[in-house]
């Protein structure tokens, strides 16, 4: 029988641990142990026939290293690896006279032993096509499924995950190494991993590693709690001892299948061992449990998106969807996509966690842009920032697959409708990657007048979706806001309907609150106001901005009304200290002068007397007499050793907030800034640490130069196709170790010979003069002023 | 009164003798408690032979190193602790967003990190030292990869031997650089002798213009 029929029906016993028996073997320590495979396949094959023999019904192959990250060999090609370890575990389970029809290999995939990206060097598609190369061998080798195991972290296991989907038909499951909190080494926890996981069609889920079967119990608890498939469980003999700087695990076989019992009796279906532990407990394990019932597996009905570290679930307390990433209607946004101003972006997504959202909606729909890949850098950058789930919004069905692809949990989606056209190209990308979707009651006919027409299109989607296998609790359904200036029921129909599909369906639900208003005065009293209404006839989650104060109020007042704030806290920690502040504000010490606010870096001192000034003068002019002589008075302070890189840079922050406020002046006096110089400013190949580079820019920024920023580990062959395509004629570079400066020559190199009137400027940590001039650099800075004065000395020539 | 945390931080801002401001002083303390609240200290460490050979080498387990400064350090030792720690890629994370929206607060928290850092690795060398001090060991300072002439390289076999990746969650580049950022590689020395040796950090380093230098 196939292991897919038994899965979650009875309980099925896996192997234990393979290196520390290889160790008492003869395998020496730095040796690789999948090489044993080849050398010693009599030893590798005895092993795997003594875990037959002690009752497991799944042997994993010996290749836990073996993918082209990990497994550097000269002898040994991959496939060679690969090919052997199945041939000796096969062979163990001819030799234990174990049935093929009843007993399985699995080839055992482990982690790459490298970061990902953006943290690490690894990219997602380099992660991608090592496991795709392991998983197509192990499927032509005939093994029965693929197990990923002992990973510490959701990108690569959904990279693994992806290539073993993608090309090969095998079942595959999956167990993580967890801490004793019940967290990832990268921070995720169980319901993220089990939303990711589940998102992505695997068979099983689990836990293996890193802790003993006792500390194992909470957390199989938890993932009984939030997953619907069968959960495997694959702890240590304990937790790791050391004894003369060696680890050593002390769980005898007798109590490591005791525990086991529990675990079985808690609801895990597939058990097995990990490190320390050998054929004796498993042997012990299935005396034990064998004939023990299991658990039946239960589907959950959990509505949730998740991000590399948190699930958030949608529910009964209602949720806030950032609406802020999104171009529609603002114009500086639409300037910061045409720039590729990624920062500008960040920072929306930054500040509207910040002021309390759950989940950030972005839409980076441009007519003249390249959505799919404005979509995958900015789902990319905003990862890296932002612990928030993230909500792909966009028609674009490419771009939305190329987000989905890309990004680390379990998107929202944003959105499907009730047309078949939009069902059959966005249910398939929910199908392969998983997400939970926004669907539009809307269809071939139009958004229908009556709530009960809308909620019979939420049904038409909820029953299209389950022909995909896609679970009624992936869908949220956007009952529409209508304007109510121009439909004069529309509140009305929109809050039955939010009523209507809840009762009938039972789903969560989101609105776009705002529309409501279009067209009235004084817009946020009615949208609050509908806001809260919404809230009252079932709204799980509203899309806002967390920045209006309205909506905000009437979200916490919401939460502490209906009981979903716990003894009002979240309410009294926002709003107690409210009125007092109103009776001090009048009360403050006039403005502080603009110079002032910026030399002690004050922002929002810098702000108001920002504002205050320009009501009397030119904007120009306060840039020239207040601005640029602030700056210059903190920057010679920083040469002089009298003011010191923080409060440098808190004066660049407040300067640049007043630059600003001169900017929004003059744009609608319809006066240009002065053209800015275009500088590139890049981290080199192979460099990771790029604060160096990030201080320089914003000191370059605010000596008004326009910096090109590539970032962090950067191939020369972009900054050179940049520094071309952009017509540069100032490159900055920064590596942090010997070992980069490489690629920092090579990078000069080829500037040189394609761009040959461009000048470079260095610095970072390992660099000094004389290496500056070795490498062929025009410039290098000992710290971040030097650069602003190289740049200002060659601009003005 | 300013406690040893924040003097610290002071001086890997760049400060030397130099006074704090209000605001500055105000951004550390409450970087330390951001910090705190989502770092994940982690470490591992595993106790190795450490022979002397010709010259400059020197054998840990089955790693060879040649190095002056590295056999200058372990001179005398038979053994030597290999140890790794972390904070883990939260603090990564915390400074890659500030670096967005407030670069004062990236840097400082940079220079916290980094105080926590060694502080932890002080606190685990600590329960090294005592655990060796039962077997009648005494403990050198730890030396990393990267210092004087003990090449970066190593850092690929130090991983390798500690299993780090799995462990702790510490991996490296392909140019050696540790990610997390926030991390530590070093080998530690055990000698019988007793000698004890308080020459360790800035004191022993030769680069005696260096901002950052104490005192």
């Amino acid at each position: 029988m196939k292991i897919s029929e038994r899965l979650g029906k009875e309980l099925l016993f896996f192997d234990g641990g393979m290196g520390t028996l290889l160790q008492e073997a003869g395998l020496l320590p730095g040796e690789l142990p999948e090489v044993w495979n080849i050398t010693h396949p009599e030893k590798v094959t005895e092993i795997h026939r003594a875990y037959y023999e002690a009752g497991s019904d799944i042997v994993l192959t010996n290749t836990f290293g073996a993918n082209a990250c990990k497994f550097h060999d000269k002898e040994c090609e991959l496939r060679q690896v690969i090919e052997a370890a199945v041939t000796n575990a096969r062979k163990a389970q001819e030799l234990a006279g174990r049935d093929r029809d009843n007993s399985y290999v699995a080839l055992d995939m482990g982690p790459t032993g490298k970061l990902l990206a953006p943290m690490g060097d690894l990219s997602f598609e380099d992660a991608y096509e090592a496991f795709k190369e392991a998983a197509v061998i192990g499927e032509d080798c005939g093994v029965d499924f693929i197990h990923i195991e002992t990973m510490s972290d959701a990108y690569e296991v959904k990279a693994a995950v992806l290539a073993v989907k993608e090309n090969t038909a095998l079942p595959v499951f999956v167990t993580l190494i967890f801490d004793e909190k019940g967290k990832l080494l990268t921070g995720g926890d169980v319901p993220a991993a089990v939303a990711l996981l589940e998102g992505l069609r695997v068979d099983a889920i689990g836990i293996n590693c890193g802790l003993g079967p006792e500390q194992m119990l909470p957390i199989l608890e938890e993932f009984r709690h939030y997953s619907s498939l069968p959960v495997i469980v694959k702890p240590n003999a304990g937790l790791p001892k050391q004894r003369n700087g060696e680890t050593y695990y002390d769980v005898e076989p007798g109590k490591f299948a005791e525990v086991m019992g529990d675990i079985v009796k808690k609801g895990a279906c597939l058990i097995g061992g990990c490190c320390g532990t050998t054929p004796e407990h498993i042997r012990c394990m299935t005396e034990v449990c064998r004939g023990l019932p299991v658990l039946p597996v239960e589907e959950k009905e959990f509505t949730m998106v998740s991000s590399y570290g948190q699930a958030v679930i949608l529910g009964d307390k209602p949720l806030i969807i950032g609406e802020r990433i999104n171009p529609t209607g603002k114009k500086r946004f639409k300037e910061a996509l045409k720039n590729r101003d990624i920062d500008y972006i960040l920072k929306e997504g930054i500040t509207q966690q910040d002021k309390g959202a759950h989940i950030l909606d972005v839409n980076v729909g441009l007519p003249d842009i390249d959505e799919t890949a404005m979509m995958k850098e900015v789902v990319m950058q905003l990862q890296s920032v932002t612990s928030l789930p993230l909500q792909i919004d966009t028609v674009d069905a490419r771009a939305m697959e190329a987000a989905m692809r890309i990004y680390n949990g379990k998107p929202m989606l944003n959105s499907v409708s009730g047309k078949q056209e939009s069902m059959e190209q966005v249910f398939p990308l929910i199908q392969k990657y998983g997400g939970t979707v926004v669907g539009l009651t809307l269809d071939e006919e139009g958004i229908p007048k009556t709530a009960e027409a809308r909620a019979d299109i939420a049904g038409k989607i909820i029953a299209e979706a389950a022909k995909y296998g896609i679970a009624k609790k992936d869908i949220v359904i956007d009952v529409l806001t209508m304007t109510i200036s121009s439909e004069k029921d529309g509140a009305r129909v929109t809050l039955d309907a939010l009523r209507e599909v809840r009762r009938r369906y039972g789903v969560c639900t989101v609105l776009g609150v705002s529309n409501i208003s279009f067209g009235l005065p004084a817009r946020p009293i009615i949208n609050s106001n509908f806001y809260t209404m919404a809230m009252q006839n079932g709204l799980s989650a509203g899309i806002i901005n967390p920045s209006s104060d309205d909506m905000m109020k009437s979200y916490y007042a919401y939460c502490a009304l209906m009981n979903y704030d716990d003894n009002c806290e979240n309410y009294i920690a926002r709003y107690a200290n409210q009125g007092v502040d109103a009776e001090k504000s009048p009360v403050k010490d006039g403005i502080l002068p603009l110079q002032t606010a910026i030399i002690k870096g004050l922002k929002e001192e810098a702000h108001s007397s920002a504002l205050d000034m320009v009501k009397e003068r030119e904007p120009l002019d306060i840039i020239q007499e207040e601005l640029i002589p602030a700056l210059n008075i903190v920057g010679e302070g920083f040469e002089k050793g009298t003011i010191f890189l923080p409060q440098l840079l808190m004066s660049a922050d407040a300067a640049k907030i007043a630059f600003s406020v001169m900017k929004d002046v003059l744009a609608k006096l319809g006066q240009e800034e002065k053209k800015k110089e275009k500088i590139i400013l890049a981290t080199v190949k192979g460099d990771i640490h790029d604060i160096g580079k990030n201080i320089v820019k914003v000191l370059l920024e605010n000596y008004g130069f326009d910096v090109v920023d590539l970032g962090k580990d950067v191939a020369p062959e972009r900054i050179v196709e940049c520094a071309v395509k952009e017509g540069i004629r100032l490159v900055g570079l920064s590596a942090l170790m010997t070992t980069t400066v490489i690629s920092m020559e090579e990078t000069i190199r080829q500037l040189r010979e394609s761009k040959p009137d461009c000048k470079v400027m260095v610095g970072g940590a390992v660099l000094n003069q004389e290496y500056a001039d070795m490498i062929g650099a025009d410039f290098y800075g000992r710290d971040a002023m030097q650069s602003v004065h190289y740049a200002q000395s060659l601009f003005q020539e | 009164m300013t406690d040893i945390r924040t003097k610290e931080a002071i001086r890997y801002l760049g400060y030397g003798r130099h006074a704090v401001d209000e605001t500055t002083l105000a951004m550390i303390s409450s970087s330390f408690k951001e910090l705190e609240e989502c770092v994940e200290r982690r470490s591992v460490y595993r106790i190795f032979d450490c022979i002397q050979g010709e010259g400059n080498i020197i054998k840990i387990g089955k790693m060879n190193i040649a190095s002056d400064s590295l056999a200058k350090n372990l001179k005398g030792c038979q053994k030597a602790a290999v140890f790794g720690a972390t904070l883990g890629v939260q603090a990564d994370l915390l400074i890659k967003k500030y670096s967005v929206t407030n670069m004062a607060r990236a840097v400082v928290l940079q220079s916290c990190a980094a105080v926590i850092l060694e502080e932890y690795c002080d606190d685990c060398q600590g329960k090294i030292g005592e655990a060796a001090e039962k077997e009648k060991l005494w403990m050198r300072p730890r030396f990393s990869p990267g210092y004087g002439d003990f090449d970066i390289c190593h850092q690929k076999e130090i991983l390798r031997m500690l299993d780090t990746a799995k462990t702790i969650g510490l991996t490296m580049t392909d140019s050696y650089m540790l990610t997390p950022a926030k991390s530590v590689t070093a080998v530690i020395g055990l000698s019988a002798v007793d000698e004890k040796c308080h020459r360790h950090g800035c004191e022993v380093c030769q680069k005696e213009d260096c901002i950052y230098r104490r005192n």
